[in-house]
């Protein structure tokens, strides 16, 4: 039961854990590269969900001081690296998307099985 | 003086971005701005060791703020070797880069090259002297992404394909990371190294789940970046299909750095006290028997030579992990010395036969049967990187094979010794072949050479590797002695 | 997309997006936001026009050989920024000591938090504006 317990408690852990896994499943066994890239944003935003949720306090509010009032902040460090973490996300996605149209121009497919069946014939 | 580790990183980010804009209309000048920058650089870090020997190592502090507040900086031996080994060898493969890349790369692509390039310096550079989980995360991804354009930067199809495939299996470490870092953070509020260190014993008290989950999430993650042997798929693709300056670079230093960054982390971060409660060290022992014996084997089935070298470069990082693994001083010595001993070799390996491919268009290794006749000096040094590949002694692939030896028998598991012995047999079995046909073999009747020699700028770096191997062979001591401080650092911890 | 209506709507918003990204950028140092968000948002205007009206003309707004000025320029600027405290002696990006020190609520204060913000902002823009008309015009060809 303490295991049950503990994952109702923490569901946005678990929940983020969950995704995260969807996302890696679909990046590593399907064999469209649109959805490969698709199955990487999704695993990256498993992990940005996961590192938010460790600095979330309860019942705090965003952290910007204003004068004379004293109140609950949440964790501002993991949203402000997540920040940063959302970028390299946007980067690796609009690399990996010019890679794909690059493969579409030589091969007119954007499906790896079948890029791979091209290169088998023409060998 | 403090302050030459952020003027290094610095001097690398500000070429690499002044490139594109100096090099529009002068493709020439970029190159030239590479190699100026880097060999200074070298320079720079040369001194900045004389400087650490004199106070000490030191952690520098960006922005003046200490941890936990700010980020830092390690100034310690490990991270001054890593940054030399790079600087040392990316100045080689610039130079040979000026006589190589016109025939790679198109001519408006150059500038690209060399920000791309400049760029993987300054990441690597980075990640060698960071002391910040997040720092190593976004530096792992910069690097990442200049690797993977250097390889797509030749537009044939076969390598925006490598690439592609490097790009998604890269994201799927650099996830592991993330999250593995998100975990230590959760259990030990910091991101700092030394500080996360400090926690540790406590944390893995209290919460043992998740330090143990941290760890194997960044031995994956990193071993999928470092090519680590079951999670290699993406490497010889990658590093095969690449310009023969981008294969040296990313077969002889990217590779490494991750695996420093991990072997850094595992033994400063987690220590031996978490590493004694799961078999971690025993199962990296095993991976990197594998990763000797299996890279090997597989290379021996490749007939073109820039897969074989890839191949070879995953039987080389098992010796790495290998080295480490056995937790023993002269085992981790000898796992850091074959770093820099590796990246010659292999540098100099993939740049000969860069050399061949530009000068034949062969890169069948049964075509090139008599090839020493037309290109002796490539040849020869490419003799010399297979015989140091192969552990002659008075190379200096020998070096490192002995201190590997000495560190099985140290750590008491001498039946390593036989996968180090099995696997310099193995790199002969197909190291030699090439050597001997190249040189005793008749030139077939129908291949035509029609370019007679290689640019002088191929043909430096080339004789400068090759002689660089045979002196670290004959004179390693004060390459020894560096290494020993590396190693007493992480050892220590 | 030739729908007046559409067209005419962008025309009008375009300005106030951009004063709102501006806004957002000149006050990261002040309130949520900063370079990335406020560069984002400039960016996205210019997105909004090439997709409502014409990407070609978009194109002619922010031409390439600008884009990559900017950008180099911009990271530049960063690096800069970060090494005069390197020439007055003191750790690479210090702030506090070597410039005006900052004062909560106040624009022209931060120390070179400011200019630092206005250069990501530049930059991610410039990226977002070029990443897509890039990835746009592929497709057609």
């Amino acid at each position: 039961m303490n295991i049950i317990q503990g994952l109702v408690d923490n569901y946005f852990y678990f929940a983020s854990i969950v995704i995260f896994l969807i996302g890696m499943h679909i990046m590593l066994t399907h064999s469209n590269m649109i959805k490969k890239i698709m199955g990487m944003n999704i695993m990256e935003t498993a992990i940005f969900l996961f590192v938010v949720s460790i600095g979330y306090v309860d019942g705090g509010s965003a952290p910007i001081v204003i004068e004379g009032q004293t109140i609950r902040f949440i964790n501002p460090l993991p949203s402000a690296l997540i920040l940063t973490g959302l970028v390299v996300g946007v980067s690796l996605t609009a690399f990996a998307l010019s890679l794909v149209i690059e493969l579409y121009k030589c091969y007119g497919t954007t499906d790896s099985d079948e890029i791979m069946a091209i290169r088998r014939r023409e060998q | 003086m403090n302050h030459l580790p952020i003027v290094v990183i610095c001097t690398s980010l500000i070429g690499a971005f002044a490139s594109p804009v100096l090099g529009k209309g002068r493709p020439w000048l970029p190159g030239i701005l590479a190699r100026i920058i880097v060999p200074a650089n070298a320079v720079l870090l040369g001194i900045l060791l004389a400087h650490v020997g004199d106070v000490g190592v030191f952690h520098y502090f960006v922005g003046g703020w200490a941890p936990p507040w700010g980020i830092a900086l390690n100034v310690d031996y490990l991270s001054l070797y890593m940054a030399m080994a790079i600087h040392v060898i990316s100045t080689i493969i610039l130079v040979f880069a000026r006589g190589d890349l016109g025939h790679e790369v198109r001519l408006d692509g150059h500038r690209w090259y060399y920000t791309l390039f400049l760029l993987l310096v300054a990441a690597m550079t980075a990640l060698a002297f960071s002391n910040d989980f997040f720092n190593i995360f976004v530096f792992t991804e910069v690097a990442t992404i200049a690797a993977c354009a250097l390889i797509a930067i030749k537009a044939y199809r076969e390598c925006v394909e490598a690439s592609f495939k490097y790009l998604i299996l890269s994201t799927v470490g650099s996830g592991f990371i993330l999250l593995a870092l998100a975990l230590l953070y959760m259990v030990t509020g910091h991101f700092n190294l030394s500080l996360v260190a400090g926690e540790m014993a406590a944390a893995a008290e209290a919460y043992p789940m998740n330090i143990m989950v941290a760890l194997v999430l960044l031995i994956v993650g990193f071993g999928v970046k470092s090519a680590m042997f079951p999670l290699h798929v993406w490497l010889p693709d990658a590093h095969s299909s690449a310009p023969s300056p981008s294969s040296a670079i990313l077969s002889g230093l990217v590779v490494k750095i991750y695996a420093v960054v991990l072997i850094r982390v595992i033994l400063t971060v987690f220590g031996r006290g978490v590493l004694s409660t799961a078999p971690i060290a025993e199962m990296l022992l095993l991976l990197s028997s594998a990763a000797i014996i299996g890279g090997s084997l597989f290379a021996l089935a490749q007939r073109d030579i820039k897969r074989l070298l890839a191949y070879s470069t995953v039987a080389q990082i098992g010796y790495i992990y290998l080295g480490i693994s056995l937790l023993s001083e002269s085992g981790t010595m000898g796992g850091l010395v074959h770093i820099f001993n590796h990246a010659l070799m292999k540098t100099l390996l993939f740049l000969a036969a860069g050399a061949m491919i530009h000068q034949t268009g062969l890169r069948d290794i049964t075509k090139l049967s008599g090839i020493a006749k037309k290109m002796p000096i490539t040849m020869g040094v490419f003799s010399i990187g297979a015989l140091s590949m192969v552990g002659i002694p008075g190379f200096n692939g020998f070096i490192s094979k002995m201190y590997l030896a000495t560190g099985a028998f140290e750590a008491g598991k001498p039946a390593f010794i036989i996968v180090i012995l099995l696997s310099s047999l193995l790199n002969g079995l197909y190291y030699l072949p090439i050597v001997v046909r190249a040189f005793l073999g008749a030139p077939d009747e129908g291949e035509v050479f029609t370019r007679d020699r290689i640019p002088l700028s191929m043909t430096i770096p080339l004789v400068a590797l090759g002689l660089a191997c045979i002196y670290f062979g004959l004179i390693p001591g004060p390459l020894l002695e560096l290494v020993r401080r590396a190693a007493e650092h992480l050892i220590l911890l | 997309m030739n729908d007046f209506v559409l067209q005419t709507v962008t025309q009008i918003l375009m300005p106030f997006i951009q004063v709102y990204g501006i806004f957002v950028v000149l006050n990261g140092h002040l309130s949520p936001g900063g370079g990335f968000a406020g560069g984002t948002i400039l960016g996205a205007s210019i997105i909004l026009y090439a997709l409502t009206v014409d990407v070609k003309a978009a194109e002619g707004i922010y031409p390439d050989e600008r884009a990559e000025m900017v950008e180099s320029a911009s990271v530049l600027v960063f690096v800069l920024l970060g090494l005069i405290s390197l020439m007055m002696g003191r750790n690479f990006l210090t702030n506090i000591g070597i410039f005006p020190s900052p004062e909560t609520g106040t624009l022209l204060t931060g120390g070179f938090i400011m200019p630092v913000t206005l250069a990501i902002g530049a930059k991610v823009a410039s990226t977002v504006i070029t990443l897509f008309t890039h990835l746009f015009e592929e497709k057609k060809s």
